[in-house]
């Protein structure tokens, strides 16, 4: 931890107010002071998630805390029981009664006895020494163990995309263009998107689900959880790129046993290298010429820059430029984890190429912010119908900036 | 009534402690005191921040101030304690920090301090003491620790009061006031007559309030005479004529005619300068509309809500003195002041319950049970009683003006239905 110029990582409390905040006739109960709350339903309302989890708080003052009372959880139950007749609440400790060893889960299983019409959830990682992905995947999983009825395959084949939450960068396009692919090669709808489009009903009903698609490694272990329970298959892939998008359609439809839509993957692809074929010369004639130019470098969560890096320097051949992930429990031989002291010493040094990277990075840097790949930024995000990066759709999109980067950064 | 039991009367309210939420589950709930210090830090020109605590807290005070650089080299950062630091406290780390911004070029540094290392004991005032001489930065701290309080005015007046660290004495300019709880800029409405008829006699005005610059600051010491606008800056004032002598008259929670032409008094006296009739027109229009306020009021009998940095109890007990029965009201803060403006509304025959809204739309259903004539503040949501949204404006005006303007709001009041008793229910 320490001194921090820019936003620090943020806490596994954040990543589970984060998972839980956009599911829809949820309502959340924080044990803790208002201020938590209120600045996290303002961060996420700024992400673009308006009002689907209801958030509470119970607050906390100092004689709560010098005697361990807990009697405002219970009023606060009990008036959200009484008023909003939800089916679940889901508890959540802050900071401080983390740090004075408020032991939720007892007293939810204490309180449940009061409440047999609601559903008492507690959840941990009151933001002490838990990071944010890990307190992410760790709500994913409890969602998975908890929620879902057993139930079985429903017809028509249906899926689950697990993992599309709102820390990550265009987080809705993204999930809107893999569920537009799946309706369209296999004539799939979602039973549930975990978690940035769904509602506790829907949850309910993952284990009817013919595929798991994951889209980030925190979602993994939710995802065998449910093949384990439901013997759902799944598949743990972001695809970036024309080709890579083909292959995971591909995969798909080998792991599900349906044959995709031909007609549909060759339009597509048609679409998309009809679409992008102007780019070609120039960006030939660059990776002859000055490839520097065209070196791409790369900041932000591991999966969305291995990916990226897959399509543009796998794919395209650009050269790898500097990059790096945002989470050191992420990081590996080929992809280190930067503090802000090593990015912006990283960034200070390379000049040129293509940097996509966190709004807050760009903008320190100078460089073009219509390259943001994650978050942290300064800009809002409330228009769910910006471009995506994955798929076809996704591809054009990566172009699209790549080709304009290049030719308003050079004299071409 | 059953849902304002758990309620505790103004008599017995000592403290931040004794005022309950109306109902217990917070939705929206109130900002931390962070939040309001951090707004008025980053509106201070040549005032550097470090906030210490959870990642929540430095996540989130970027929000307010966004950029880790101010437009005139301020520097804006943060300090995350880890879990180590939470049980064997920050003060290496911390001390480290602070010696990075200073040599980086942070001149007077505010530490915002949150709600664990208030907690664990952080001892910032000692952590200070020892490094002060070693940095060439000046140094000033503040805890805002969101379980000492309900809400943010705590961030405001605590954060003013903590600039009081960074003044020193200097020579007195007679012919200076200090008004604080006003920043500097164009104001829409017409400048208070006070603060016109004094440029007018020649002494010159500084603003210290949001906005202000930090040299202001600095120099506020040379006045004499500090006004006080605002409960926010009630405790800088005390600092300061603690510390240096400067006379304060505080004009934010004068009502009635009577007071408002002893505070003028003692202003006057103050800066030995009589003030030769020149608020004749605006006493007289300011009797016409207490004289109008009192037949309005008398026998009517509403709920205080939330009215922004005004307090309430002091306009409960002047508007108890026209027969205006107060049937509840929101405390943002109990002020120390709070304690002697309880007594006189109990003097006058008044204990209402005091509360904390922070479910407006449960709280308005608990209200409307009440049965009051009228809503004081902006009403949330729909309601059927009558309100008066132009309240808490009141508290960007103050002496004679207040009163017109008080009684220009309660114009809209409607008459007491004479078939209905104060506080009967409706059926």
């Amino acid at each position: 931890m320490g001194l921090h110029r820019f936003r620090p990582p943020p806490s596994g409390r954040m990543g589970t107010l984060c998972t839980l905040g956009s599911i829809r006739g949820a309502v959340l109960l924080e044990f803790g002071c208002m201020g938590h709350i209120l600045y996290s339903r303002v961060a996420l309302s700024r992400a673009g998630i308006g009002e689907a989890c209801k958030f509470y708080s119970t607050h906390i003052d100092e004689i709560d805390i010098t005697f361990g009372s807990t009697e405002r959880l219970r009023r606060a139950i009990t008036d959200i029981v009484q008023y909003e007749k939800p089916r679940l609440i889901f508890l959540s400790p802050s900071a401080v009664p983390e740090v004075i060893g408020t032991d939720l889960p007892a007293l939810c299983r204490e309180l449940q006895r009061e409440y047999p019409e609601t559903r008492l959830l507690p959840f941990g990682c009151g933001g002490f020494n838990v990071g944010f992905h890990q307190g992410l995947g760790e709500t994913l999983l409890l969602l998975v163990k908890n929620l879902p009825v057993d139930r079985g395959i429903a017809e028509p084949p249906a899926f689950n995309l697990i993992g599309s939450c709102a820390d990550l960068f265009r987080f809705r396009a993204d999930a809107g263009e893999l569920i537009r692919i799946m309706d369209g090669a296999f004539g799939m709808k979602p039973l549930c998107v975990l978690t940035s489009d769904t509602a506790t009903a829907q949850i309910e009903q993952m284990g009817g689900g013919r595929i798991n698609i994951v889209i980030r490694r925190e979602g993994e272990a939710a995802a065998e959880y449910l093949r384990d329970r439901f013997g759902t298959p799944c598949l743990s892939l972001r695809p970036y790129g024309i080709k890579a998008t083909v292959q995971w359609i591909r995969r798909i439809g080998e792991i599900t046993g349906i044959a995709p839509d031909e007609d549909f993957i060759a339009a597509q692809v048609r679409e998309a290298e009809t679409l992008s074929a102007p780019c070609e010369a120039t960006l030939s004639h660059l990776l002859r010429e000055r490839p520097d130019a065209l070196k791409l470098s790369l900041g932000g969560h591991a999966d969305i820059v291995k990916g990226i890096m897959a399509f543009g320097c796998g794919e395209l051949l650009f050269p790898r430029g500097l990059c790096w992930c945002d989470d050191p429990e992420m990081a590996g031989e080929d992809l280190p984890y930067f503090s802000e002291d090593q990015w912006t010493r990283a960034l200070e040094e390379q000049k040129g190429g293509l940097l996509m990277a966190s709004g807050e990075a760009l903008a320190w840097a100078g460089r073009n912010r219509e390259m943001q790949i994650s978050n942290p930024g300064p800009r809002w995000q409330v228009n769910p119908y910006q471009p995506p990066f994955v798929g076809f759709r996704g591809a054009l999109h990566l172009l699209d900036l790549w080709i304009n980067e290049v030719t308003e950064n050079s004299s071409l | 009534m059953k849902e304002t039991e758990h309620l505790k009367r103004l008599s017995t309210v000592r403290s931040n402690g004794g005022i309950k939420f109306l109902s217990p589950a917070a939705f929206p709930g109130s900002h931390c005191p962070m939040h309001t210090a951090l707004v008025l830090t980053r509106s201070i020109r040549g005032l550097s921040s470090l906030v210490v605590g959870m990642p929540e807290c430095a996540t989130y005070s970027r929000f307010v101030i966004p950029r880790a650089e101010g437009k005139q080299g301020e520097l804006h950062r943060m300090y995350v304690v880890d879990s180590e630091e939470v049980v064997f406290g920050c003060r290496a780390g911390l001390s480290e920090a602070v010696r990075r911004m200073a040599g980086a070029g942070a001149r007077h540094l505010m530490l915002i301090a949150t709600c664990i290392p208030e907690l664990i004991g952080e001892d910032l005032e000692g952590m200070l003491r020892e490094i002060r001489g070693q940095v060439p930065a000046r140094l000033t701290f503040v805890f805002m620790g969101h379980f000492k309080c309900n809400s943010h005015p705590q961030g405001y007046w605590k954060t003013f009061a903590a600039l009081g660290g960074f003044m020193e004495a200097r020579k007195r300019d007679p012919q200076r006031v200090n008004v604080l709880g006003q920043g500097p800029g164009k104001d829409p409405l017409p400048p208070p007559a006070l603060l016109d008829v004094l440029e007018r006699k020649g002494f010159h005005l500084r603003f210290l309030g949001l906005g202000t610059s930090l040299e202001d600051f600095l120099e506020a010491p040379d006045a004499a005479l500090n006004l006080v606008l605002s409960p926010l800056t009630e405790p800088l004032a005390v600092l300061m004529e603690t510390a240096f002598g400067i006379p304060q008259v505080g004009l934010h929670n004068v009502y009635g005619i009577d007071a408002i032409d002893r505070a003028y008094d003692s202003i006057a006296e103050k800066l030995e300068s009589p003030w030769d009739d020149a608020f004749r027109e605006e006493r007289q229009r300011a009797l016409r509309w207490q004289e109008r306020l009192a037949a309005k009021l008398n026998g009517l009998c509403g709920v205080f809500g939330p009215l922004g940095t005004l307090m309430p109890v002091p306009l409960a007990v002047y508007l108890a003195g026209f027969g205006f029965r107060p049937l509840l009201l929101h405390m943002e803060e109990f002020y120390p002041a709070d304690s002697g403006y309880a007594q006189e509304l109990n003097a006058l025959g008044f204990d209402p319950p005091v509360c904390h809204m922070v479910n407006f739309r449960r709280d308005l259903a608990l209200v409307e049970a009440m049965a009051a004539d009228l809503w004081l503040g902006q009403m949330p949501g729909k309601g059927k009683i009558p309100s008066l949204p132009g309240i808490p404006g009141l508290s960007a005006q103050f002496g004679y003006e207040r009163i017109c303007r008080l009684g220009e709001l309660m114009l809209n009041v409607p008459d007491r239905r004479p078939d209905r008793q104060p506080g009967q229910k409706e059926n």
